[in-house]
């Protein structure tokens, strides 16, 4: 059985933020992946993951992409590996 | 990777006065290039762009007053935080809110084109908007010396 991921997407809701918002459910799309995605836009929220530079995606706890959007590509590659 | 939220100071423009008078280092972590656009005139500052934070944050004394500032205030918030994360002491290390364009309105010393944060969009009333946090906030109610100085 396939454990479901958890991905979080940290960002103050700029177009980077969104754009990677969307590359995750695309990626997601394509893997066939179950996840539960959550956007984080509130800064008090994001200063419990002590984060600098946004957008920040982080899968399963763990911050992988800082501060750039994150592309299809590499984001399916970070799930399947 | 998920850390207890520290509590945070927060203090106004008018506050940031009497904090860098009183020997405080100002801390900008804009880009480079907004800041040959338009810089904070004071004598204590130093500039640490937020992309580059996390591996010049350590030059930063920690015996010093430190008044974290950006364009608006809110990633002088999240670098505010980290340092707090980080061992800085959090009765030293303040976040300025409502960053330069507030500073910018308010006339207090700059050097550049205030334009580019004077324009309609960003102005807003002092302290009439307050952010969301749950953060100590001491604009408005408190500078460091006591005085209730802003606005």
């Amino acid at each position: 059985m396939q454990t479901l991921r958890d991905i979080k997407i940290l960002g103050a809701g700029c177009a980077k933020c969104k754009t990677t918002y969307n590359n995750v459910l695309a990626a997601l799309k394509e893997t066939n992946i179950e996840a539960t995605v959550t956007k984080i836009e509130d800064l008090e929220e994001m200063m419990r993951y002590n984060v600098l530079t946004t957008p920040v995606l982080m899968i399963d706890g763990v911050a992988k992409i800082k501060g750039r959007v994150a592309e299809v590509k590499e984001i399916k590659e970070l799930l399947t590996n | 990777m998920e850390t207890v939220k520290p509590l945070i100071k927060e203090i106004c423009p008018t506050s940031t006065q009497v904090w860098v008078k009183k020997g405080a280092l100002l801390v900008d972590v804009r880009e480079s290039s907004e800041v040959a656009t338009l810089r904070f005139n004071v004598p204590n500052i130093i500039n640490i762009p937020l992309s580059d934070f996390e591996k010049r944050y350590s030059e930063l004394p920690k015996n010093q007053d430190l008044v974290i500032v950006c364009r608006g205030g809110g990633k002088s918030l999240l670098a505010t935080s980290f340092l707090i994360n980080h061992g800085y002491d959090p009765a030293k290390v303040v976040n300025m809110k409502h960053g330069l364009i507030r500073w910018a309105q308010k006339r207090f010393p700059t050097i550049g084109d205030t334009s580019t944060v004077l324009d309609s969009d960003n102005l807003v009333n002092c302290c009439d908007n307050s952010t969301n946090h749950s953060t100590k906030s001491a604009c408005c109610s408190s500078s460091k010396n006591g005085n209730s100085s802003c606005c």
